[in-house]
């Protein structure tokens, strides 16, 4: 028995000509938390499905569990649990039918399942929306139930995939919480997410992914150590400006990251507040109007430009849906 | 063995329990039959004829086969809509047979058509339709009835995970089972048809669904090809086709690009 929860090893997906995973390899240690890192299209969902059993991988090979994901589906299906990036519940059925019925299949007797519903319920704090059809409930509640009935069950492994997109910021607090009473419960985890932060906030180890390859691993320090800590982002007032100050910054020898659309100036921080002081005052010398200054925390966007060059391209959630498509 | 039988229970719980929550969805078993009825008794039916038996008796037969082949676009909507939903990838994520997940939607399926086929035979029998058969007409009526249910169902599951969109199923429906159900002499007798449509009328496996109940419930034959000289057995073959090419090939799709 080896103490790897999952070890893949030139995991390839091929929807058509579109490689959605591209040779990625990848080691979650039992215990911990890693985090898959990406924007949409980066193909954390088709990972995430190979691995849960629902795509059959083209070429390379995972061992879930210490279970081979194509040979022993069944036992890794036993031993993991799959939380999707949509809310994976029945919408016609109550909040507690979807997990009785979940407990039921997976073996509980009534009572059994009855009792192991109403413990999550409690625990999730949905107990007051416990009888109300999963169609009727928000976005932040069904992500609730949903965690619940990923864990009717114990699992060795749970994939949760984009736990917090598109929640508000009270429901993502409490998936946050979960995730962590989870992880001091000995669950090993793989999260995957679009949000630098949280990533930073959850897991042991970052793979930053894109085109269904892996860009960059490590520990959130080591990343961010690449990446480098804050930035000052300065908003021009209209692109002539944003030309003026770019120069003008560059001169001076500050070094910056321009995102021409948004008219912005992104600058480097390493001293903080100290840095924002000698840009603002460089900015006001140069009498060039600006709608915006702040000192921000490194985004996914400044992860990619740091490590890659270029900036993070969304492509609409493209390999997903076609991964959507090819299970039916 | 048990494992599937209580898997499948409980997965077709979870359809029956959509029909108490959705009760609109049974408006799509229910108003069409009740449409096709009153357009044509009333509507046309006063100006056909058709030798040898009252109009009533002759469309309701027909009307109840017509119900039947419409089952697969019903199934195929349903199914396109569920396999969207991200439940059915929690059960395939989960320690539960393949077989038992498919088997579920079959039986929900088929549950739902049998309540929309309960009500259009309550209804012909309230507008006066009298049929009449004796036990044993009546047993092999049940038996190709539910059989042939089976067979449109595991069809209609099969070409609602193919298309995975409601509105193609009804797109496909409308340009290919609708125009075969008129043509299955369902309302006028195929034998008074222009060659074209008495030729796929006469070969149409609907027509042997409508004969095969006129016989049966009417004692009316039907004739001029070999299933429509011999419905019932026709009847048996086309829904052990049906079912012969539809299971496997709803199963492949299941499966399809899946681990084992």
């Amino acid at each position: 028995m080896n103490d790897l929860a999952i070890e893949a090893t030139g995991l390839t997906k091929l929807f058509g000509d579109f490689k959605a995973v591209d040779n990625l390899d990848l080691q979650v240690p039992k215990g911990t938390v890693v985090s898959l890192l990406g924007p949409n299209g980066a193909g954390k969902t088709t990972t995430v499905r190979m691995l849960a059993t629902l795509l059959r991988p083209d070429s390379g090979s995972a061992k879930v569990n210490g279970y081979d994901v194509v040979r022993e589906a069944g036992a890794v299906r036993r031993t993991t649990s799959l939380t999707g990036q949509f809310a994976a519940l029945d919408p016609n059925l109550t909040c507690r039918e979807n997990l009785t019925l979940i407990a039921r299949l997976r073996g509980m007797d009534r009572a059994t399942a009855s009792a192991r519903a109403d413990t999550l319920l409690e625990r999730f704090d949905a107990t007051e929306f416990a009888s109300r059809l999963i169609k009727q409930v928000s976005g932040g509640e069904r992500r609730r139930v949903d965690l619940a009935a990923s864990l009717i069950e114990q699992p060795e492994l749970l994939v949760l995939d984009e736990p917090t997109t598109g929640l508000d910021p009270r429901s993502r607090q409490v998936v946050w919480t979960t995730v962590r009473e989870l992880v001091a419960e000995g669950i090993t985890l793989l999260l995957t997410t679009q949000y630098l932060e949280e990533a930073d906030a959850l897991a042991d180890r970052i793979v930053l992914i894109d085109h269904g390859r892996e860009i960059a691993a490590g520990t959130p320090a080591e990343l961010k150590a690449q990446v480098g800590e804050q930035r000052i982002d300065v908003i021009a007032a209209d692109t002539p400006a944003f030309e003026q100050l770019s120069k003008a910054l560059a001169d001076q020898g500050f070094e910056t990251t321009l995102m021409p659309e948004l008219r912005r100036i992104s600058v480097a921080a390493p001293n903080e507040v100290l840095d924002l002081t000698r840009v603002s005052q460089a900015v006001a010398a140069t009498g060039i109007a600006i709608d915006e200054i702040a000192l921000r925390r490194p985004t996914l966007d400044d992860a990619f430009i740091a490590l890659t060059g270029h900036a993070a391209e969304s492509t609409d959630n493209q390999a997903d849906d076609q991964a959507k498509e090819l299970v039916a | 063995m048990i494992t599937y039988a209580r898997e499948t229970t409980l997965l077709t719980w979870r359809g029956l329990r959509a029909i108490t929550r959705v009760p609109e969805r049974l408006l799509d078993v229910t108003i069409q039959p009740v449409v096709f009825i009153l357009l044509f008794l009333y509507v046309f039916g006063a100006a056909i004829q058709v030798h040898g038996i009252s109009y009533k008796d002759f469309l309701f037969p027909g009307i109840i086969a017509q119900s039947l082949a419409f089952g697969i676009m019903g199934t195929g909507t349903a199914t396109a809509n569920d396999m969207r939903e991200g439940v059915v990838d929690r059960f395939r994520s989960m320690p539960v047979g393949r077989l038992s997940i498919i088997s579920g939607q079959v039986m929900g399926q088929l549950c739902e058509q049998l309540l929309g086929l309960v009500i259009t035979v309550v209804l012909g029998l309230i507008l006066g339709w009298r049929p009449s058969f004796d036990l044993g007409h009546g047993l092999e009526l049940f038996g190709l009835v539910a059989l042939s249910m089976l067979a449109f169902t595991w069809m209609g599951v099969y070409v609602g995970m193919v298309v995975r969109s409601s509105d193609a199923v009804q797109g496909v429906g409308f340009i290919v089972i609708f125009p075969l159900t008129f043509m299955a002499g369902t309302f006028v007798p195929i034998a008074k048809m222009d060659l074209i449509p008495r030729t796929i009328g006469d070969w149409d496996p609907i027509s042997a669904f409508v004969a095969t109940l006129r016989k049966l419930t009417e004692n009316y034959p039907s004739s001029g090809s070999w299933p429509l000289d011999h419905p019932e057995l026709a009847m048996l073959i086309w829904s052990l086709v049906l079912l012969g090419l539809f299971v496997p090939l709803a199963l492949r799709r299941f499966n399809k690009g899946l681990a084992s």
